[in-house]
Parts: C-alpha cells; structure tokens; sequence
C-alpha cells in the first residue's frame, strides 16, 4: 500500500516537486530570478539611507544589513510558501496516495534552491560592502541548515493548523513585519536598552541572526554557547513541528 | 469449480468505517475556535462509511453505484489509501492506481512532457521507469511532438484528458480505480481508453469503477454493488445491480 515506502523514491519524488516549484517561479518572466532579488534589494537601499544615519555607528552598514536580510528573505517566503503548501495541492492530495509530508518539504527544498541561486549575487554584493572571506566563512553551511530546519519545524505547525483554520497564513502575513522589526536585522542590539535585551533574546531569529554576523561581519568563531543555542532552537521546532503534523494529518484530508 | 479457483480476494473490507471531520456549525474561524476552546471541540465526525463489508476478487471488474453522497468516493479514497479507516479493516493486495479526478496534479505552465514526469513521479514510478514506459504514454496520448512540449495550458480539455489518462494507465496496476473518469476525450480516444482498460483487465488487473452511467457499467463490470448510506445495500451480478438502481432511483423521484 505505501508508494513511498523507499528513501530514494520519497527523495526522487521530494526532488521532481521542489524543482516544479523552482522552475514554475522563474519560468513566466525573464527577469524571475531578478525580481526576487529585488525586495532585499529595496529594503537594503532604505536601510542605508536611513539607519547608517540613524545609527552613524555601525561599521560597513551595507554588509552588516544584508546579513540580516538574507536570512530574512529566506524565513519569510519559505514560511508562507510551506504554510500554504498543503492547501494548495488538496487536489493532488485527495486524488492520489502522495506522503502529505511530501509537499511542505519539497516547498522548504524549493526555498533553499532559490536561496543557494540568491547567494551569488548576494556573496557579489557582500564582497563589494567588505566582507572578508576566511575559514570561518564555511560555518555559514551549518548554520543555514540549522536555521532551515528551524523555519521548516514553526512552518510545518502553522502550515498543519492552515488547513482546519485559513485564518494563520493571513495571521502569518499580517505578523511578519513584527517579526521583522523585533529582529535586529536593520540595527544592533547596542541601540536597545540593556533591561529590554532579555525580550529580544526570546526571538529565535535573534539568535540566527547574531551567529551569522559573527562569521560573516565579525569574522569571528562563535562561542560554543552560541552553537548549542540554535542547535536547540533548530532541533525543538523541528521535533514539534513533525510531531503535531503527524497528528493533524490524518484529519486534513476532510478539510480540503 | 473452475471458478472458485480462480476466486482470490484482493480488496477486502471488513466492517470498515470510515469518517469525516466536519466543521461544527459556527466555528469557521480561529477566533471562535479559542473562545470556545475547551468547551466544545470545533468539529464533529461525521461517519461516511458505517461498517461496509465488500470482498472484490482478482482479475475481475467490479462496479461501484450508489446516489451521490453514499460514500462512493470515500470507499475509493481508503482503497487508494488516501483516507484511513476508523474502525473495521481493509486489506488491499497490491499497486492501486487511482483515477479519481482526471487532470489532478497536471501543472497548466509546464509542457506536456515535464507533466508527464512531474504526475508520472506522483503516482509512484521511479525514474528508471517514468523513462522506459515514456515513449509509450506519449504515443498513446496521440499529442504530436510539437503538442507534447506544449505547456498544458494550451490544451484543449480533451487533450488534457487524453494526457492524464495516458500517464494514469501507463503501466499495469495491481487494481485500477476509475471515478468516473471516462467520459472525456473525442469518440476515438474513448475507444482507446475501453481497449486499454480490456487489456489492462486481461493482464490481471482488477478494476473498480463508479459510475452513474448504467450503459458504461454494464459494458466494462460484471459483478456491481449499490451503496447506500454508507453501507453495501445490494451486490451481485451487473446487470440486476443497476435494475435495482433504477428502481431505487424512480422510487425516489415519486
């Protein structure tokens, strides 16, 4: 009964979807890839102009913004994409014995192609604004991988609830700027009062986002600390994320 | 006795019940679902399948009637192994593959051929296999080279038709569900379709078809059942099932 049962079909069919994806987002207009590349690219722009003001003190401001934004980039659109993957193959889903699993991780795998195509303009850019390339550059693989792990796992439980209530991708796109403006993506920690630090720390993207600036504007090795934190916060959304998807699953194919 | 022999059973169900989750009526959205959570459970099971008992042997074609809302689909969908049952069991021996919805999963801006590998992958094959059996879907679909790298929004439904139906087929299943799927595609196609499912039959397959269509059903099954409310209300040969329908129909109706 189960089509799926072995590791290289699951990945073969993981690999056909998250391709489909890549291919379909570029595909319509020549300058796809491009247009994606625009909206870090925006804010970067006003980020410049307006925070290397407001905050004079931040060294290649340019490079220290992109750092923040890519991971940005990546949590945002990833996160809606694979919230809403389920809902958008309800028809495959109810009509074929595919792994429901299948779809918010072939999403997750779409997101990381395009990220992976994104950092060559990105790593163009950072070079032009400062960046240093070291040995430590190379923690940036774990890292990422950390930090997909931990956008798949808050994903998949938002993307698991989607389907009994609509109301969380709406929620999701209404709360992300939140998200965004309590990250210190456009400014540093050094600008928020030290008693208010300990609330900040409560954002995991904080935590994501200061190792990576470690390596990548610091050049820094980060602390061991530092590494045991989002190894915490990649492994627990993760668990719970397949955890509460599992549970939920077998009752989404009455909501599609 | 010839015929006891050849009787094995490939789909059996056995008290098999399965149900829906449905919505309660006044919680539709994640605000009263925390105002009454705790208090209520924002949704109700609503039991579809209430105990069926069905055996379906190998090698023979077997119909599926009932009025809408009878749980023909859902019957299909756990046979396909899409829904779970809740209660009961259901043994299926061997590959189903499904034919619930024609079209499902075709990608309308990619072209005919990378649908057939991104469906082709869908349904379960493995590379090595989606290349071998190719150049057949291709040459049964009847779409030209130029059709093929077409992106499938371009087709007309007919050809769509013609290339879901194409992928779906494309190798001999263990059990072919069909829903209803048939009527499409010009008269030659149809044709086609009804000399690929005899041949598909004649390979050993099983195949399971719903239909409302008494003509179509009397023509490809030979043994039927009614379903009604959730439950086996008649099986048996084809031909007194589907008089049994149109009674049960016309009786409605007065």
């Amino acid at each position: 009964m189960k089509q799926f049962n072995t590791f290289p079909k699951f990945w073969g069919l993981i690999q056909e979807l998250a391709l489909k994806t890549v291919k379909l987002r570029y595909k319509n207009s020549m300058l796809g890839f491009l247009w994606s590349m625009m909206n870090p690219l925006i804010y970067l722009v006003i980020f410049t102009f307006v925070f290397s003001y407001a905050f004079p003190g931040i060294d290649r401001y340019p490079l220290y913004a992109l750092t923040g934004l890519m991971f940005w980039t990546f949590f945002s659109s990833s996160s809606i994409q694979v919230i809403e993957s389920v809902i958008n193959n309800s028809g495959v889903l109810k009509s074929i014995n595919v792994p429901t699993i299948a779809f918010p991780l072939a999403a997750q795998v779409a997101s990381l192609i395009s990220l992976f195509l994104s950092l060559i303009p990105f790593s163009i850019l950072m070079l032009i604004f400062g960046l240093e390339i070291g040995w430590e550059t190379l923690l940036f693989l774990p890292i990422l991988f950390l930090f997909a792990c931990f956008t798949f796992g808050v994903s998949l439980i938002l993307c698991s609830l989607n389907v009994y209530f609509r109301d969380i991708q709406l929620a999701w796109t209404s709360f992300m700027p939140a998200i965004f403006y309590s990250s210190p993506i456009a400014y540093t920690t050094s600008v928020i009062p030290e008693k208010f630090l300990w609330l900040m720390k409560l954002n995991p993207l904080y935590h994501f986002i200061t190792i990576l600036r470690e390596i990548l504007y610091y050049n820094r090795i980060p602390s061991l600390m530092q590494f045991l934190a989002i190894f915490a916060l990649a492994v627990i959304p993760l668990v719970l994320g397949l955890y509460i998807f599992k549970r939920l699953e077998r009752g989404f194919v009455s909501q599609y | 006795m010839q015929q006891s022999i050849l009787k094995e059973p490939i789909v059996i169900a056995e008290n098999l019940s399965v149900s829906f989750l449905i919505q309660r009526h006044g919680i539709n959205n994640f605000k009263d679902f925390v105002i009454t959570m705790g208090v209520k459970s924002p949704f109700e099971k609503k039991n579809v399948l209430k105990g069926l008992d069905l055996t379906i042997y190998k090698g023979e074609c077997f119909g599926v009637m009932g009025r809408n809302g009878s749980g023909k689909s859902t019957f299909l969908r756990t046979i396909a192994g899409i829904m779970k049952p809740d209660e009961g069991k259901l043994t299926v021996k061997g590959r189903v593959a499904p034919l619930m919805a024609l079209g499902v999963g075709l990608e309308p801006e990619l072209t005919g051929m990378e649908n057939i590998k991104l469906v082709g992958t869908l349904i379960g094959f493995e590379k090595t296999e989606l290349n071998a059996s190719l150049q057949a879907i291709i040459d049964f679909s009847e779409l030209s080279a130029d059709e093929i790298n077409m992106q499938v929004k371009r087709y007309s439904s007919g050809m769509m038709a013609r290339l879901a139906f194409s992928i779906a087929v494309a190798t001999d299943p263990d059990i072919l569900i069909i829903d209803e799927a048939l009527a499409v595609g010009d008269m030659g196609f149809r044709n086609k379709c009804a000399k690929r499912i005899d041949e598909i039959k004649a390979a050993g397959s099983t195949i399971i078809y719903v239909s409302h269509h008494l003509e179509e059903i009397k023509k490809i099954c030979s043994r039927a059942c009614y379903l009604e409310h959730g439950r086996v209300e008649m099986i048996g040969d084809v031909h007194e099932v589907c008089d049994y329908y149109e009674h049960q129909v016309i009786r409605k109706k007065a």
